[in-house]
């Protein structure tokens, strides 16, 4: 037995080694089969432009950014067949890494074609990583075609690194069955401030045992879009951090405060959790970026969800609109670039075919001039009960405040998640965390 | 030999110097700029870094001692020669180790999840009323961290004592037993101070992979609630890779001050344990 298996070793080992000696010191021998099987494959990584080609694309969301992707692939395949799309599904945290983690590396061949990049995060990767994403200024691509507010996030010191897609426009959208239980219709929660959201979700609770709202984590991203809808910023006008003297982020903190602990809003865990009480209706309705129609109208069920706009502070220049995760396509350095910009100026940035599948299937609000000649923004939608939604969020789109971005915006982020974890789990002091966040950010600022 | 000492400076030193000379630099990204000792200056203001200090020695304090315990008890059970399925026992408790660090992290956390099994049996059984937010609590957190560990590594440094202990010759056991000893005072007696060097390995190792606990933080607790479960190399990861604005000088330097401390713990260990 031993022999036999020292024998089969010993076989394995020259084969091993044979098979390995074969790639490296035999290429001639090697060579001669694979060139006549050669041409096609070839031509699929990067031959000529009618022959395909290929483009790996990441980004997250099924139902939504992947989705749009989908249908743009198959209208550029129509005429240009042999186009293949990888689409890549990375959730934006894990997109994130991947550019700090490629970019310190400096390893750029590691990168996808196309990047979906959150908008907040375009200015801060350029400068951070020169050259990880190609310049498109002069790429053909007709960037006035969008709309300014939303190109301004992909353009630094006058260039272009981005493609815009979808604007993020926050909204609210409400179980008007469950609403009716407790008396209420949509118009009840339209246009009304945040102290107005948690009286009337006290009574819906009441009544119905379902809280209004769910967010994910400890609402770090709730909370930027509650300073946003002021046009207030997390930061002074020199740039730094600005939480413990800003009313209107504490006025922001307070009242999610107050609604967590009236066990008005759920905080069910992370992203998946977040989902999870839609699909599992724990709650009666949602407040994120327009994006989440798309899961909404897989959830469902149909005819029964009214959209509306958000609650405001009661602040000074509070408002009822803000805006949620916006993103846009970026062609990397390390892309096919000729076939990326020819596929993305066919379609997110040239085809109101597109936008005119993925807005009523996925609530993606273009932010491309042509597109919003739809009629179809106009047209009521059955699974919203006949509601004409697109044209509602277009009009929301119009009144959002400006606000102030910056290259730290995530650094601010990450300690208000802390900060708030501190306060509702922890029972920290509001004041007191919000002091030790900006504390931080002050200090991580300072390198 | 020439080619294993080659690979072993490089892959094991050269990284360290490298490590060393980035902690000089300070920077964002790709732009650095040489700052002497700047990043070891700063750490001293880190009050986030000096907390997570403190709840990884939180984490080794506690958990090692108990892990090497258990871990010790089991192997003396396990070679005890009266004793029937000793392979499944010992494979049993040696399974562990063969998980992945992220996969059971995951399994963890989705049982000590809001909904998850942990809760659902506590409730179905009556103890509990409504579910218990386990991340949601400082204490609940690090335990859940703390029992995670135990699960994990028990079984690894069970192995370590059990070759230790079949190499004890029996003898010296009967001796002692004919001399009157019980099975407590057998084990303080032989048992320990046979496994001297073992236990020894043992401790320097679990004290070392404490220090640089990263797995179970990132993924079971996601450092949370706040940051009162964060371990240091969570908390340089964060640093290095997080946020889009990486600072791997600074971060380099946090993990020249780790790899400082296991050198000193792991010499006042050997100080200490090793009597010859």
């Amino acid at each position: 037995m031993k022999r036999f298996l020292a024998i089969a070793l010993a076989i394995l080992l020259v084969v091993t080694l044979a098979a390995c000696g074969g790639g490296t010191a035999d290429p001639p021998a090697q060579a001669d089969p694979p060139t006549q099987a050669d041409p096609p494959a070839q031509n699929d990584g990067n031959g000529e432009e009618a022959a395909g080609g290929t483009l790996t694309v990441w980004s997250w969301d099924p139902a939504f950014n992947m989705y749009a992707m989908d249908v743009a692939a198959e209208i550029f395949e129509r005429s240009h067949p042999g186009f293949v799309l990888n689409n890549v599904e990375m959730p934006w945290e894990d997109i994130n890494t991947q550019i700090t983690t490629i970019g310190i590396s400096g390893e750029y061949s590691l990168l996808p074609d196309i990047i979906l990049i959150q908008d907040q995060a375009i200015e801060v990767s350029v400068l951070t990583f020169p050259g990880i994403f190609t310049d498109i200024t002069d790429s053909g691509i007709n960037f006035s075609e969008f709309a300014a507010g939303k190109t301004d996030f992909s353009v630094v010191d006058g260039r272009n690194f981005a493609v815009p897609f979808d604007n993020g426009v926050t909204i609210t959208a409400w179980r008007t069955d469950v609403l009716e239980e407790a008396g209420f219709t949509v118009d009840d929660f339209t246009d009304i401030t945040w102290d107005e959201l948690i009286e009337l979700g006290q009574v819906v609770l009441d009544e119905t045992g379902m809280p209004l709202l769910s967010t994910y984590g400890v609402g770090a991203s709730f909370m930027d879009v509650m300073v946003k809808s002021a046009g207030t910023s997390l930061f002074d006008g020199d740039g730094q951090p600005n939480f413990v003297d800003n009313a209107v982020f504490r006025e922001a903190v307070d009242r999610f405060i107050e609604m967590v602990d009236a066990g008005v809003m759920l905080l069910p865990g992370d992203w998946s959790d977040y989902i999870g009480t839609l699909a599992a209706h724990d709650v009666v309705g949602t407040l994120a970026g327009c994006w989440i129609l798309g899961t909404i109208q897989e959830v469902g069920p149909e005819g029964v969800w009214g959209v509306t706009n958000i609650p405001r502070l009661s602040v000074p220049g509070g408002t009822n609109y803000s805006s949620w995760g916006g993103s846009s396509w970026a062609v990397t350095s390390n892309a096919n670039v000729d076939l990326a910009v020819a596929f993305l100026n066919y379609t997110f940035a040239g085809s109101t075919e597109l936008y005119d599948i993925i807005l009523p299937a996925a609530g993606a609000l273009s932010t491309w001039g042509p597109a919003a000649a739809s009629t179809i923004y106009q047209e009521p939608q059955p699974f919203f009960g006949g509601q004409a939604v697109f044209s509602d969020i277009v009009r929301f789109s119009q009144n959002i405040p400006d606000f102030v971005g910056g290259i730290h915006h995530y650094i601010a982020m990450d300690q208000i998640d802390i900060a708030l974890g501190n306060i509702i789990n922890l029972g920290m002091d509001i004041e007191q965390a919000l002091a030790e966040a900006e504390d931080v950010v002050r200090f991580q600022m300072g390198l | 030999m020439f080619v294993a000492a080659g690979l072993i400076v490089w892959m094991n030193f050269y990284p360290m110097v490298r490590g060393f000379y980035f902690s000089l630099y300070r920077g964002v990204g790709a732009q650095m700029e040489f700052a002497g000792a700047l990043n070891y200056l700063r750490m001293l203001e880190d009050t986030q870094f000096r907390q997570t200090i403190g709840t990884t020695f939180f984490y080794l304090l506690i958990q090692v001692p108990i892990m090497l315990i258990t871990g010790l008890a089991l192997a003396s059970m396990l070679n005890s020669p009266g004793l029937k399925a000793k392979g499944f026992f010992r494979t049993a408790i040696f399974l562990p180790c063969a998980v992945g660090l992220v996969a059971y992290s995951l399994v963890f956390r989705q049982m000590f999840a809001v909904s998850g099994i942990i809760n659902t049996i506590a409730m179905n059984l009556g103890i509990m009323e409504t579910p218990f937010n386990w991340f949601g609590s400082t204490w609940s957190a690090r335990m859940i961290i703390i029992l995670g560990l135990l699960w994990r590594w028990t079984g690894f440094n069970m192995i370590f004592y059990l070759a230790g202990l079949q190499n004890i010759d029996r003898s010296i056991f009967e001796a002692a037993r004919i001399d009157g000893a019980n099975v407590f005072q057998q084990f303080r007696k032989i048992t320990i101070p046979l496994l001297r060097p073992i236990i020894l390995l043992t401790a320097i190792m679990s004290t070392n992979g404490t220090l640089q606990l990263f797995d179970e933080s990132f993924n079971l607790t996601g450092g949370g609630p706040g940051l009162t479960s964060r371990t240091m190399s969570h908390h340089i990861y964060s640093t290095a890779f997080e946020a889009l604005i990486p600072q791997i000088g600074y971060a380099s330097a946090m993990s020249f001050v780790i790899f400082i401390m296991v050198a000193v713990l792991a010499f006042i260990q050997i100080k200490v344990g090793d009597r010859r």
